[in-house]
């Protein structure tokens, strides 16, 4: 892996912020250590994409049970949308839609950096910020026009 | 796995199966992309709908095809990323292949249910358990 800022060698071009003044005046890399290294928003957009997809599995596993109730017929299917329509069923809808957009643009993220595109600092922390802060506010949208077209109610 | 390594266009071959096991689940993604999108779209248009309203949408029958295709390709890179996640934590051999048989086989299992109840409700099938015993 070759970081993709630093292919001058240049320390003067680097803007990661990962060197160092030594006494002696010349500016060197910051040694990697199990302590000193800075938190990034890409550490937090991958790790949500592992947890996001455990959550989406969960989500698929409802779905299938959604499609067991329909199958089972009207009476089966009555008492999940009463649970579906409970306080708790509204929180785990909601997270679900989180999971979903989530899955979609981190998924996105992901194969856009598979292909070895969008991997500078700038565009890897723009498309990361995006993964890990856009899913909410889209899910927050999504339930609020629910509501408003009166799809669902409380 | 012995012999000199195999190179193409200078990078080193998977000597094992890791590589199509890679590439398959990034085009598994790649798929579920869209169909990721068109299942919100869905779950906008059937969220608390009546019974009713839900078989008219199974009729149609591209719903139905969707629907199936989104969990089998769900499943399948469900199966790949579990067991990449299974791999990174469990470093006991036994442990690790049963796990890994162990997910193949939920996988699978909910696939199958899943292509199951979608052909009974794209098809307008009587209620379960109809002609299963009861």
């Amino acid at each position: 892996m070759t970081h993709p800022n630093s292919s001058s060698g240049d320390a003067r071009d680097d803007h990661t912020g990962r060197f160092v003044v030594q006494p002696n005046g010349h500016r060197t890399p910051l040694s990697p250590h199990m302590e000193v290294w800075r938190w990034h928003v890409t550490m937090t957009a991958s790790i949500l994409f592992r947890a996001t997809i455990i959550a989406a599995s969960v989500g698929m596993v409802i779905l299938t049970g959604w499609l067991a109730a329909l199958a089972f017929g009207p009476d089966v299917y009555g008492c999940v949308l009463d649970c579906a329509a409970s306080p708790l069923g509204l929180i785990v809808g909601f997270g679900l839609t989180v999971v979903l957009f989530s899955f979609i643009l981190n998924g996105g993220r992901h194969l856009t950096n598979d292909t070895g595109a969008g991997l500078t600092l700038k565009s890897a922390t723009l498309l990361s910020n995006i993964a890990v802060w856009a899913p909410v506010p889209l899910a927050v949208l999504f339930w609020v026009v629910l509501f408003a077209t009166g799809r669902v109610s409380l | 796995m012995s012999g000199a390594a195999k190179f193409k266009n200078n990078v080193k071959i998977s000597e094992r199966h890791g590589a199509s096991e890679w590439a398959t689940e990034r085009v598994a993604l790649l798929i579920l992309m869209p169909l990721g999108v068109w299942l919100a779209s869905t779950a906008f248009t059937l969220a608390g709908a009546s019974y009713e309203t839900v078989m008219a949408w199974f009729a149609n029958g591209l719903n139905a095809v969707l629907l199936g295709l989104t969990a089998v390709v769900f499943f399948g890179f469900a199966s790949l990323a579990w067991k990449v996640i299974i791999e990174d934590y469990i470093h006991k051999p036994g442990t690790k292949a049963a796990l890994i048989v162990l997910l193949n086989l939920i996988c699978l299992v909910l696939a199958a249910a899943s292509v199951f109840f979608i052909t009974r409700l794209a098809l307008g099938s009587a209620p379960l358990p109809a002609g299963f015993g009861a």
